[in-house]
């Protein structure tokens, strides 16, 4: 009889020592994973590098701007568009463009969110851009040994498509206002235009002779928050003790210190 | 505050690094003339062969000679009119004159944004007179700043 009074006795103390060590994890899981509130918001842009070049160089005027949209805390669409005018012309000829252009993709912030928190973006966009423009040379002359010769080629409209890598920054300035930069890493895919009168300049791309170009704009942005969102972020481990730090627990003797004989 | 100083910070390299790479100077280093390559072969052995003498000039250009007695020349360029759709060249090799004649079309080409615009030429036909010149064939008709043969003159 005792014995079976101390099987139950030790099945009971097992089966609580067990439903203890259960509950363990499970008030682990039960423990809410640590979130930041990150607020959602719509931006729209404008580019004021552009008119600062215009104003050191009237040949080259480029106005732009853009909407984005956050998904979540990491991903969001961008629509950009805009207009440039660009003339240029040299001792043997001229050219003249204008156009619209528009960009569209993904941007993607590299910021960890509780860096972030909406204020600040670090990261890229991938944008598909289209251009639609026209260009004339008004003139242009070559000299030969018969003489100089003298034509134009009249105004044609074109498409072109390129494809567009932005890293950039963005920072809040105040209230609703941030101020950012990025660089633009374009590659053409379709320029437009015959093989021997090509434009060399593509509104929202750039001088076309080149496969790639680069560009940089400088937006002032306005942020308009619509959605706030809880986002999961990483438990930081708890720091472990430095193993070169002597732990404090002998106050005054100093554990360093070597133990006389 | 210190976002905004590395911001700042940022936005400097970056536009300096901008304005470096778009300000560097463009120059032109590519041919901006159509010349339309002319070979010479020797007839006889159909090798292409340097006459002793050749002097050219375009017809009614007789003080502005494009070559003048020259030796050793195996390809000689011949720069047509861009603003007429045919060109007439007096060729003398070895001491004997002959005409030449093309007939071509030229439209603008781009060579570049720093070199500006060239005429390049599609040749229709050539013509000669045969005192020295035996016969004259197209090899390629588009004539171009590229450096290939577009006629042979056998003599």
């Amino acid at each position: 009889m005792k014995k079976t009074y101390a099987y139950i006795i030790s099945l009971l103390v097992l089966l609580s020592t067990g439903d203890m060590m259960a509950q363990k994890p499970a008030a682990a899981a039960a423990e809410p994973p640590d979130t930041v509130v990150f607020p959602l918001a719509i931006r729209a842009g404008i580019d004021f590098a552009g008119p600062v070049i215009y104003l050191i160089d009237k040949n080259n005027l480029t106005a732009e701007g853009y909407l984005s949209a956050d998904l979540n805390e990491k991903r969001s669409l961008y629509f950009g568009g805009g207009y440039a005018n660009y003339k240029y012309s040299q001792y043997n000829y001229s050219y003249r463009t204008n156009g619209m252009f528009i960009r569209a993709g993904i941007d993607f912030n590299l910021l960890k969110p509780k860096t972030s928190m909406g204020n600040y973006w670090a990261g890229v966009g991938l944008h598909y851009g289209v251009s639609v423009f026209t260009y004339e040379i008004p003139e242009l002359s070559q000299e030969s040994y018969w003489g100089t010769t003298t034509t134009s080629v009249p105004s044609q409209s074109h498409w072109g498509h390129f494809a567009e890598l932005t890293p950039g920054f963005r920072a809040q300035l105040f209230g609703n206002v941030s101020l950012g930069w990025s660089l633009s890493l374009r590659k053409m895919i379709y320029s437009g235009g015959s093989k021997d009168t090509r434009p060399i300049y593509i509104p929202g791309y750039g001088l076309s002779a080149k496969t790639f170009s680069a560009g940089i704009n400088y937006f002032i942005v306005w942020n308009f928050r619509y959605k706030k969102i809880n986002v999961i972020i990483k438990k930081e481990p708890p720091e472990e003790p430095d193993e070169n730090v002597a732990p404090q627990t002998n106050s005054g003797s100093g554990n360093n210190q070597k133990m006389e004989p | 505050m210190r976002s905004f100083r590395n911001l700042i910070i940022a936005s400097i390299l970056a536009g300096s690094f901008l304005l470096a790479y778009s300000c560097t100077p463009g120059a032109c280093f590519d041919e901006m003339t159509a010349f339309m390559k002319t070979s010479l072969y020797r007839d006889s052995t159909g090798i292409l062969t340097a006459p002793d003498s050749l002097s050219l000039w375009g017809v009614g250009m007789d003080t502005n000679k494009i070559y003048d007695a020259k030796k050793s020349l195996k390809q000689a360029f011949l720069p047509l009119d861009d603003s007429s759709v045919k060109c007439k060249f007096t060729i003398m090799i070895n001491g004997v004159y002959d005409t030449l004649t093309a007939w071509y079309s030229s439209y603008p080409h781009l060579i570049s944004k720093e070199c500006g615009y060239s005429f390049y030429h599609d040749l229709d036909s050539v013509h000669t007179t045969n005192y020295k010149i035996v016969k004259i064939s197209i090899t390629k008709n588009s004539i171009t700043n590229l450096s290939e043969e577009n006629i042979r003159i056998y003599y």
